[in-house]
């Protein structure tokens, strides 16, 4: 360490500039499929506007404001309700039913989508909202545990002295210091609902993501499907402003040393199964129901030989998703974790704009995404100094790539989450020890904010295990993950076929929510 | 430091290994290598293609891969890759897709006597871009509760009051749905075509996005009448499921027939290669690749398999399926003005 000491110090400025342009170069390079796509309303597709407008825009609109606000409100209400119960409360079964509670976003909203229409027969935008609710709580069960857990117990003790019920200290203590998780659990409900395709057509509600397919697909009009898709990437900015304003200026910094969290209060007997009840009934609802489907299709599926495909058995498929996730998890994180650093806050203003931009990815829907990245390829093959017949398009490069573009914006907040609270002052203390900024970053900024990188990792790994529209438009050959197994069934009308796939990609992905769940125990955040 | 180091090395090697990844990542996955011996077949049909591309590598020595997709993505992918396109045939269900295909310029043409012999020009591109490799009718299914006497006879009499709330229907989003709708505009004209939609709508449809979720809905009662593709009635019969009854449309011009079919690539890598392949599977391989998914041969030479034959001989709409790419918009607008979803 010492011995790298002098070498570092000494490249401090050139490192310092290398550095920064380094990282404008890399969010340049992950925002610019968004810039293409939001670019094309530069020249309107009238004759598809207007049409929209006089059949189904309103409809859109509508449906997506709907389902949009439904999602996040029941969300809010029974993520918080079912963290309050197991932080605040020791009840039999705690801890298993504490994890179970997470594992819902294990399974993709369009595998459940389609075990739910079978087990009920029913469609509409209720029957939606409901799926995307059972799929999408976790991230408020999530991040309000993690809020609970870090609340400092004397807080609510001062209450309950002042005279507040236990109820009314929840109510006017608790949870408003759970504001800005529930602002951000809410932000990431609502974009997962914006760029949902697979669960709204499968319920056939017609939301503005939804519309950007009849427009691209029936229509063959993509430029005028690009034009529609930024109208969500203007409603994810509107979001993200309104959450900024609805946090205000606080920082909620609680200060005493390690905080202990809300005290649980044990609860046995015939209480203790009454407040366990309440998870119970979640569970068999979230997960019950796929499952009741799932298991049984997957038995039949596997008995019959079926459970393979054309690209091979379930081991080949399981090779290919934990290929393009690993790379992809690297990838988004490193990336993730270079633009949360440049723009800390007291940083210049630039990067954190920066930062903004390159973040922009997660509130387009895969596909659009895709075509973004493909645009921005075939225009870097078309330079003349790219070598020729070197193609980029279908290779592992680019797909990890559009991966990155898509979820960096999660392995952003999570990390950012880890470095707000790094005191800009211990940076400061390092630079004036003789260390230059690269140094500081990797040796100082880099391990306090290693929990944060870790619920990157898994939250980037969940989301990606899941990933299907970008992997399908986009993979090499012979590179089929459990996704586009899962595709290649029901796009073919056999749900019970994908029951398999469904269920490794349930499997898989509950790995990440383990880690998360392990990582948010030990006091991280997930989002800035 | 060796935490720290780790990470930091580990984070390195792994993006080498991406980018190293990214330069081979062209011909990953496919143990055959050598691109001389070598198709690429971009797939947005997958009805148990596999033994049919196997038969044609065993007969002829040419290794086939693919890759599966949705075809409009598949079509945005040849566009953008242009020249570098790894892409030397695209193999597509409904012709829609064909002929939007060949539009864009992204098919070069077949120049092929071998098919021009063997499938009949209605299910060719007029600009010799692509050929249909199998027939599949579109047509009414009737639950086995409604005696056949009594079943529509043509797509308008679906929107008949006594089928009110008693019809299933594939979505618009469906380029089933859209050909179907196609297909009654180059007959009818737009008004004609829209008149029928408008009955269809006025029943109150139930919308299901599945074929086979259509027929278990008539033979469990949900409906009495909907439109299926006759393959879907007879790959569940397989299955010893028997679902519904078809029924052939003997009003107006016929029943409505679409095609799976292929082109080659404009900038195909393997023109020659590409070219022998839809040469095969225009004329030995129609047996397998037409019998693979209960479908009608394209070539007139060949007869259906038996299950097929026994529905019963029919009168096809004659209308030239390439028409259904220029009216798929002008369809899928109509769809929306009448309020079908």
């Amino acid at each position: 360490m010492t011995a790298l000491g002098a070498p570092v110090k000494a490249l401090g400025a050139p490192v310092k500039a290398l550095g920064a342009s380094a990282t404008a170069l890399g969010a340049a390079v992950l925002a610019a499929p968004v810039v293409v796509v939001v670019a094309s309303l530069v020249e309107p597709s009238t004759d598809t506007w207007s049409h929209l407008w006089q059949t189904r825009l309103v409809e859109m609109l509508v449906s997506t404001a709907v389902l949009a606000v439904g999602v996040v409100a029941a969300s809010l209400v029974v993520g918080t309700a079912a963290a309050w119960l197991v932080a605040a409360h020791d009840f039999p079964g705690r801890r298993l039913l504490g994890w179970l509670l997470a594992l819902p976003l294990a399974l993709p909203g369009y595998v459940s989508g389609f075990t739910w229409l079978d087990v009920t027969g029913r469609q509409g935008l209720v029957m939606a909202a409901v799926v995307l609710t059972a799929s999408l709580y976790p991230y408020v069960y999530l991040l309000t545990l993690a809020a609970f857990r870090e609340q400092s117990a004397r807080t609510v003790e001062a209450a309950r002295t002042l005279g507040c019920s236990r109820w009314r200290a929840w109510w006017r203590v608790v949870l408003p210091l759970a504001r800005p998780s529930l602002a951000a659990g809410a932000a990431l409900v609502a974009m997962e609902v914006l760029t949902d395709v697979g669960t709204v057509r499968l319920f056939d509600v017609t939301t503005v993501a939804d519309g950007v397919f009849r427009v691209w697909f029936g229509l063959d009009d993509r430029d005028g499907a690009a034009e529609l898709a930024s109208v969500l990437v203007g409603a994810a900015v509107v979001m993200v402003t309104v959450e900024r304003l609805a946090r205000g200026r606080a920082r909620f910094v609680q200060r005493g040393g390690r905080d202990t969290g809300v005290a649980a209060r044990r609860v046995r007997g015939a209480r203790g199964i009454a407040v366990a009840a309440g998870p119970v009934v979640l569970l068999l609802v979230a997960l019950g129901v796929p499952l009741v489907r799932l298991v049984p299709w997957a038995w039949t599926t596997v008995a019959e030989g079926q459970g393979r495909t054309v690209s091979g058995g379930a081991v080949d498929h399981l090779l290919d998703s934990l290929l393009v996730v690993s790379l992809a998890v690297v990838v988004t994180v490193v990336a993730g974790t270079a633009l949360a650093l440049a723009g800390r806050p007291g940083r210049a203003r630039a990067a954190r704009v920066l930062a903004r931009v390159a973040t922009t990815g997660y509130a387009v829907p895969g596909p659009v995404v895709a075509i973004g990245v493909l645009v921005c390829v075939a225009w870097l093959e078309a330079q003349g100094w790219w070598p020729a017949g070197w193609a980029l398009a279908g290779t592992l490069g680019v797909l990890v790539y559009a991966l990155a573009v898509r979820y960096v914006a999660v392995a952003h907040a999570a990390v950012a989450a880890s470095a707000d609270k790094v005191p800009e002052r211990v940076v400061e203390a390092a630079r004036t020890l003789g260390s230059g900024p690269g140094a500081v970053a990797l040796r100082v900024e880099l391990p306090l904010v290693r929990p944060g990188v870790v619920v990157a990792a898994a939250l980037v790994g969940i989301d990606v295990v899941k990933e299907l529209p970008v992997t399908l438009l986009l993979r090499p050959f012979g590179v089929d993950t459990l996704p586009v197994w899962v595709w290649q069934a029901t796009s073919d009308s056999r749900w019970e076929q994908a029951a398999v796939p469904g269920l490794l990609v349930a499997g898989l992905a509950s790995v990440g929510v383990a880690v998360l769940l392990a990582a948010l125990a030990r006091g991280a955040e997930m989002v800035a | 430091m060796s935490r720290k180091g780790n990470l930091v090395a580990g984070a390195v090697v792994a993006v080498a290994g991406a980018v190293l990844a990214a330069c081979g990542g062209g011909s990953s996955g496919d143990a055959t290598g050598g691109s001389a011996g070598q198709v690429t077949v971009y797939l947005g049909r997958h009805y148990g293609i596999e033994q049919v591309f196997n038969a044609f590598t065993a007969e002829t020595g040419i290794a086939v891969r693919f890759t599966t997709g949705r075809d409009p993505e598949l079509r945005e992918r040849l566009k953008t890759e242009g020249k570098n396109t790894p892409a030397d045939v695209y193999l597509a269900a409904d012709a829609a897709n064909l002929e939007l295909a060949a539009t864009d310029g992204l098919l070069a043409p077949l120049g092929s006597t071998v098919v021009t012999t063997a499938v009949p020009a209605v299910l060719r591109d007029s600009q010799d871009l692509w050929t249909a490799l199998s027939v599949r009718a579109r047509t009414v299914m009737r639950a086995a509760r409604v005696p056949d006497a009594e079943a529509p006879r043509s797509y308008a009499a679906l929107g008949d009051a006594r089928w009110k709330g008693k019809l299933c229907l594939r979505p618009a989003t469906h380029p089933y749905t859209q050909s179907l709708v196609a297909a009654l505009i180059a007959d009818g004209g737009v008004a004609g075509a829209e008149r029928t939609v408008r009955g269809w709508v006025a029943n109150n449809p139930t919308y299901l996005d599945s074929d086979t979720k259509i027929l278990e809905a008539l033979a469990d009662g949900t409906c009495d009448v909907a439109v299926t593709n006759t393959y879907y009635l007879l790959r569940a019969r397989s299955e010893g499921k028997d679902l519904a009854q078809a029924v052939w449309i003997t009003e107006g011009p016929g029943t409505h027939v679409n095609v799976s079919g292929a082109g080659i690539a404009t900038h195909a890598p393997n023109p020659a290669g590409a070219k022998r392949l839809i040469e095969w599977l225009a004329t030995t391989g129609q047996r397998p690749f037409a019998d693979a998914n209960f479908e009608e041969p394209a070539a007139a030479s060949v007869a259906p398999r038996a299950e097929v034959a026994a529905l019963g001989t029919y009168r096809r709409d004659p209308i030239a399926v390439e028409r259904f790419g220029a009216l798929q918009p002008e369809a899928v607008k109509l769809l929306d003005r009448a309020g079908h979803r």
